[in-house]
């Protein structure tokens, strides 16, 4: 094998093991968080980076031909339906749980939670100097 | 024969994952937790059918994978929005028998998941 074989090998590997990390750490999210709205955080991420990682290592290793432009058409549909679902997913979560405020917390209407954020900035900007000279450095 | 062993090695460890997302589609309390187990499981066998087309040599199988990856995704849609139809009906229908007579209705309404 000459050096262009060998770099193309290494750094499809390396794609391949990268986005079979991202697919365990999706997997100990699944098995780490307690509530379904967490879980979705961590298993969402490997529909589009992990597989996305994946699908370019086996680009890599394909080389120029239809099979990878069918690859990175996988790649972008997902990119677009991943998003979609889990937001069709939340909204089944949210609407179907009775007692969703044992969870997180729940605003009624839009005005509570914009009156909520006002008077927590209004808070944050009260006290003394300190925020400004951070925000200076 | 070196890219045959990184191939194998990739399928046996999804496989493994495969049947961590398959516990957990398993034990999850809610409904949303096995659906979205059900979707991991269905972003890893997309992934598994890839390398397999390269595998294998075998470049239709990408087109199978696409296929997978719409009916994977229309899947989730359907099966979300089925779900919140039936809840919120069968919700108006228990309301509605509270309403009207309190005391007839047996075991219809105890809200299982």
């Amino acid at each position: 094998m000459g050096a262009f074989e060998w770099i193309r090998l290494i750094a499809g590997s390396i794609c391949l093991a990268c986005g079979l990390f991202i697919f365990f750490t999706e997997i100990f999210g699944i098995f780490h968080f307690r509530y379904v709205l967490n879980r979705m955080h961590a298993a969402a991420m490997g529909d589009t980076l992990g597989i996305g990682s994946c699908l370019l290592g086996l680009i890599i290793f394909s080389g120029v031909n239809f099979t990878s432009l069918k690859l990175l058409l996988i790649i972008i549909f997902l990119w677009f339906a991943s998003p979609v679902s889990s937001h069709v997913l939340s909204r089944l979560e949210a609407s179907t749980n009775e007692n969703l405020e044992e969870h997180c917390t729940v605003y009624p209407d839009l005005q509570t939670l914009e009156a909520e954020l006002a008077g927590r900035e209004a808070r944050a900007k009260e006290p003394d100097g300190f925020e400004e000279k951070g925000g200076a450095l | 024969m070196l890219y045959h062993y990184i191939y194998l090695t990739t399928l046996i460890i999804l496989a493994l994952m495969l049947f961590a997302c398959l516990i957990r589609a398993v034990r999850g309390p809610r409904v949303a937790d096995r659906i979205v187990a059900v979707n991991m499981m269905g972003t890893m066998v997309m992934v598994m059918i890839a390398v397999l087309a390269l595998m294998l040599n075998e470049g239709y199988l990408v087109d199978v994978c696409l296929i997978y990856a719409m009916i994977s995704f229309l899947a989730v849609v359907i099966i979300s929005k089925v779900y919140i139809g039936v809840y919120e009906e069968r919700l108006h229908r228990t309301q509605s028998a509270d309403d009207t007579a309190a005391d007839t209705e047996g075991g219809m309404s105890d809200g299982s998941i």
